[in-house]
């Protein structure tokens, strides 16, 4: 059974219309994220599931309950916002607890739901406390400890960790994540972050300019990636996209540009011979150091060490193209350097519709 | 340098406290020489020469004013006619404030500029349609009509003051509360309100002021003993033969003091900081 259900969900504010059309469908238990630039609407979409903004057409329907004329209380859903949203003026246990105290929870029950809140969020010593004195992290605990206090059919969380500095960040998503895996509730998670994305996510909506670009498990968006926006969106270093053409070659199709030619070692499929960018991802390219075998053919332009890898950037026949290499690379700037690539790892698409084309 | 930058340190400060001395000298001078003539007999005042500091100290005025005019009644009448009117804008002013900041609906700019528009006309060209309404409907000579007469003009004053805490308050504070099982009411009343309770203090201050001095309006409104104020009470006790100072300065002390007392209480809570920090990190 499906936790959440959009169906055509629209959204205009006067007469821009910020979601086209909308749909989605999120397993039990799943984490939905909700991945896309600033200002392309996951916010919007989000408020519109809380019910907290009202659709313009479309259907949502949470635990197999159409919700769209019930307001958010009535939605048994929990949120988090990114300013973590605690009422300044109770104590942090009366936060985490007044969703029960709205419902009518007995004082006892409370008190023991709060608890236990508290003790899996690790904010029991600070009970006591206003949210003014606590620290960024401790908030977010908090708001945490709020939404999970209710056990509801579905969380919301928007861009929860922007607000925290990147160490408690990477700290609070590992969090984020073992509370997921130890609660089980399905999770709807706003976030501009692909990392995030990428790391929480049981599924992907890409988002862009209020539709859905891609909507899929987090290694298919970033394996192959429907069109060159989701492409370019995930992963850092960005993929590389290079400009050639679609020929056929003795062994199959290939991949051919100024110091390229690619075996993409597929001769059955229905390709036509045109231009198209193939899209690589910076690790997918092997330094080889016999030509015969390489496919790529450049010169080193910047070396990189990161530590765990190098970024080395080359000109490849005018165009730039940047690998992760191992640790140790010994390149320097004007050296040759030759590449080769596992065909089945790289993406092909149509410079005029941008979308991938499958094969 | 050092030495110098001292000094004209020293110089900017007494000019600041020479400027400030001579602004409250201004304010406060008159109310200490009330306050100074109602403490002297009849015949001290009226003199041939100034008298600063009084020789006799007396509180016959006081008495005076207390049990020989009706001044009593009017005081009562002030406090009835200021508490009705602060009690109308309490009421329908926050909640026309929360709708104005929180809800998008036709007509809401409009509306407000309309709130604007009233405070820019005079006070002369309200009361005559003012009065013939209010006779209309018989409320003329009434303290309730009068308590009325107020709130249509502090009423938008209020709208427009609390508005502006309220947009102060952030609006995912509310949909945490929604969520957390509030109703868009509970939470103004829950979570809104006690965030914006020292402007909700300042504003009610503010107007409860303006109600209980008020004036042309209570001139125009009331006609008899039974809603007149005390403003309009005392400039009636100044006769065409007589003025009796003494009287009058006490009658002025007296009704400064519920306005003095108002303030020493809501003090605390005007100063009292907001929450500050407890919403972004
Ligand atoms: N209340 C509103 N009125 C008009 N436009 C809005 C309103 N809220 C959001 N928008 C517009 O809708 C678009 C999506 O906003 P939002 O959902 O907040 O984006 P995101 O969260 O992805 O950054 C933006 O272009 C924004 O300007
Ligand atoms: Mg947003």
């Amino acid at each position: 059974m499906a936790t959440l259900s959009l169906k055509d969900v629209r959204k205009s504010y006067g007469s821009v219309q910020v979601l086209h059309g909308i749909d989605i469908e999120l397993e039990d238990g799943g984490f939905l994220v909700l991945l896309g630039p600033s200002g392309c609407g996951k916010s919007t979409l989000l408020n519109i599931i809380a019910g907290l903004d009202e659709t313009s057409s479309g259907d949502i329907v949470i635990g197999g309950r159409s919700v769209s004329n019930l307001p958010p209380k009535d939605r048994n859903i929990a949120m988090v916002f990114q300013s973590y949203a605690l009422y300044p003026t109770m104590s942090v246990e009366r936060n985490i607890g007044f969703g029960l105290e709205m419902r009518g929870t007995s004082v006892d029950r409370r008190r023991e739901a709060v608890a236990r809140a508290a003790d899996m969020l690790q904010v029991t010593h600070l009970l006591d406390r206003k949210p003014a004195n606590l620290s960024g992290g401790q908030r977010q605990r908090v708001a945490m400890g709020r939404a999970i206090v209710r056990d509801p059919d579905l969380f919301l969380f928007d861009e929860p960790l922007s607000n925290l500095d990147a160490k408690l960040r990477v700290e609070m998503r590992t969090e984020i994540k073992r509370l997921h895996e130890r609660l089980g509730t399905s999770i709807v998670y706003v976030t501009h972050d692909q990392i995030e994305a990428m790391t929480l996510a049981t599924k992907v909506a890409v988002m862009k300019g209020g539709y859905i670009q891609q909507l899929a498990d987090p290694r298919t968006i970033y394996e192959r990636p429907a069109n060159m926006f989701v492409a370019g969106f995930i992963g850092s270093p960005a993929m590389n996209f290079l400009r050639g053409r679609l020929g056929r070659g003795k062994s199959g199709w290939q991949f051919m540009a100024k110091d390229i030619c690619l075996n993409l070692g597929r001769s059955k499929e229905k390709l036509e011979e045109q231009e198209v960018i193939l899209g690589v991802r910076p690790e997918e390219f092997k330094v080889v150091h016999h030509d015969i075998a390489a496919a790529f053919h450049g010169k080193i332009d910047v070396v990189e060490p990161t530590g765990p890898d190098t970024m080395l950037t080359s000109l490849i026949g005018g165009q730039s193209v940047i690998a992760r290499v191992g640790p140790r690379f010994a390149g320097r700037y004007g050296d040759d350097v030759s590449f080769t690539v596992d065909p089945t790892s790289v993406n092909l698409f149509d410079p005029q519709t941008k979308l991938r084309i499958t094969w | 340098m050092f030495k110098s930058n001292r000094s004209r340190r020293l110089a900017a400060d007494i000019l600041t406290y020479v400027v400030l001395c001579t602004l409250a000298a201004f304010c406060l001078g008159p109310m200490v020489w009330m306050f100074l003539t109602s403490l002297k007999p009849e015949a001290d005042i009226v003199t041939s020469q100034m008298q600063y500091i009084p020789t006799h100290i007396t509180f016959e005025n006081y008495v005076a004013i207390w049990t020989q005019s009706n001044f009593p009644v009017l005081i009562t009448n002030s406090l009835i006619v200021t508490t009705v009117t602060v009690a109308i804008c309490v009421v329908t002013g926050t909640l026309a404030a929360y709708a104005f900041s929180r809800l998008v609906f036709r007509g809401r700019n409009n509306i407000m500029l309309g709130y604007l528009l009233i405070r820019m006309f005079p006070a002369v060209m309200m009361i005559i349609p003012l009065y013939v309404m209010m006779r209309t409907v018989g409320l003329v000579d009434s303290r309730f009509g009068l308590a009325l007469a107020y709130t249509s003009f502090l009423l938008p004053l209020f709208v427009w003051m609390l508005k502006g805490f309220f947009d102060a308050a952030p609006k995912e504070l509310e949909s945490a509360a929604r969520i957390d099982g509030s109703t868009r009411l509970g939470a103004m009343v829950r979570i809104v309100l006690p965030l914006a309770r020292n402007g909700l203090v300042a504003s009610s201050v503010f107007i409860a002021i303006a109600a209980w001095n008020e004036f042309i309006f209570a001139l125009m409104l009331t006609t008899g003993q039974g809603s007149r104020t005390w403003p309009v009470g005392l400039q009636l006790m100044v006769g065409e033969f007589q003025l009796p100072w003494g009287v009058l300065a006490a009658g002025g002390i007296l009704s400064i003091l519920p306005v003095m007392l108002l303030f020493a209480v809501v003090q605390r809570a005007m100063v009292q900081g907001l929450t500050a920090g407890a919403i972004k990190g």
